[in-house]
């Protein structure tokens, strides 16, 4: 391809620092920190995720030479491109997994209203105790990933407060994102409180690196029900792609804003 | 709050517009690094893993094709996923042969890549939007993220429960 950028000197670079940080992740491997009953797990993508960071030009400088902006847009892309073998990997355990799956469809179909737990707890918390303004609706309709952006950047501009709140968590997600669904879903699992398909459907709800933290955190936790595990969970993610947008557009956003309304009227 | 200035350019990648020679290219040498975290995690070498790997890579490619090409749109991922399933659900010729090549492949590998990725290419802007946000914004993200996680997980709990 004469002419094309993707093979330049710093985009060659990117590949090889990229490697390089796999190689280290995957030779430390799991670690499992024992807390009481439970246990935190580390994944070897949360490592590659800690050093992309602590590289990253706008961290490191020394690397600012050869991760120009355009070369570091280039890695934004190669994210997108990068997930996809793994969303392939991951519908591969669906197939075999089909007939648990269809045993657990109503289950797999009323979670997706469970994403409106957001508003059950980031609500309250926004407006009552922290006396957050407008952005609170941005902020707590949805987790915040790049189609709950797309919605409210049309609805209100991201020049809004509504839009400096969903930005905020987006931003605040995408750094912190990844450990919180390596954490939460192996506490939680650790309570005995819940069934293992619940907590394996509920991995679906994020982006596509939070599926993988989670389900990674269940099936070192749960290792003889690894099939079970990815399967419910890549049904779910599915279905998010397929439900999420009218679930915001129809539900979640027009709730969070007229329960706003009610709570706040003097910022309306 | 300053955030008016910093504004992300979250541009919406409209996939129609790829162009997928380069994308396969690419996609090839994320399946190349993925093979070698593979090796790295689980010790199934380059030429065990290959045909688990080549499948991933078709699927990809093919899900891409079809979001690019359709008359009607659908994000490659969902596609990409379609055919997966597919692929792999018993009874579907070749299934077996599929999931036994791509049991091959730790799927906690092919997500490493992605993530070092994602820390290369995090932006000046999203370091100063996650700063200038403030604390009340990282508290929210984390009961955000929570509040989707458990609320999902009582309702699927509850619904298992009641219809077994």
């Amino acid at each position: 391809m004469p002419g094309s950028a993707i093979f330049g000197r710093g985009h060659l670079a990117l590949h090889g620092l990229v490697l390089l940080i796999v190689v280290v992740a995957e030779a430390i491997g799991i670690i499992r920190i024992p807390i009481g009953i439970a246990a935190i797990i580390l994944l070897p993508m949360l490592y590659a995720f800690a050093m992309g960071i602590a590289l990253n030009p706008n961290i490191t400088r020394a690397t600012g030479r050869v991760l120009t902006p355009t070369v570091q847009k280039f890695a934004g892309g190669m994210i997108t491109i990068a997930i996809t073998p793994f969303v392939a990997k991951f519908g591969t355990t669906v197939g075999p997994q089909i007939d648990a799956i269809i045993a657990a469809g109503p289950a797999l179909l009323l979670q997706e209203l469970g994403n409106l737990g957001t508003i059950v707890l980031a609500f309250p918390i926004a407006v009552y105790v922290l006396r957050m303004g407008r952005e609170t609706v941005g902020a707590v309709y949805s987790i915040d990933r790049e189609p709950n952006l797309a919605l409210v950047a049309e609805k209100y501009g991201l020049d809004s407060p509504e839009g400096a709140g969903i930005m905020g968590v987006y931003a605040t997600g995408t750094l912190i994102g990844t450990f919180v669904f390596a954490i939460i879903p192996v506490l939680v699992h650790a309570t005995g409180v819940f069934d293992i398909r619940a907590l394996a459907m509920s991995c679906g709800v994020g982006s596509g690196s939070m599926l993988a933290a989670c389900t990674g955190g269940l099936v070192t936790a749960e290792p003889e029900n690894k099939d079970l595990i990815l399967g419910l969970a890549g049904a779910s993610n599915v279905l998010t792609y397929a439900t999420g947008l009218y679930v915001g557009l129809f539900i979640a956003l027009p709730l969070t804003q007229w329960l706003f309304r009610k709570a706040r009227p003097d910022l309306y | 709050m300053q955030t008016e200035n910093l504004k992300l350019d979250i541009e919406a990648t409209d996939e129609r517009r790829i162009r997928v020679g380069e994308t396969a290219i690419l996609l090839l040498i994320a399946c190349v690094i993925g093979t070698v975290a593979n090796y790295v995690s689980t010790g199934v070498g380059a030429l065990e893993a290959f045909p688990g790997m080549a499948i991933l890579y078709v699927c990809s490619v093919v899900g891409l094709m079809l979001s690019r090409f359709l008359p009607f749109y659908l994000p490659s991922v969902a596609w990409v996923s379609l055919i997966a399933i597919v692929i792999t659900i018993p009874g579907v010729p070749g299934a077996d042969w599929v999931v036994e090549h791509v049991g091959k492949i730790n799927f906690l590998s092919l997500a490493t890549p992605a993530l070092a990725y994602g820390g290369l290419a995090l932006s000046a802007k999203e370091f100063a939007i996650a700063r200038t946000s403030g604390w009340k914004i990282a508290i929210i993200a984390v009961c955000v993220m929570l509040g989707t996680y458990l609320g999902s997980v009582i309702i699927a709990d509850l619904t298992l429960r009641l219809l077994g």
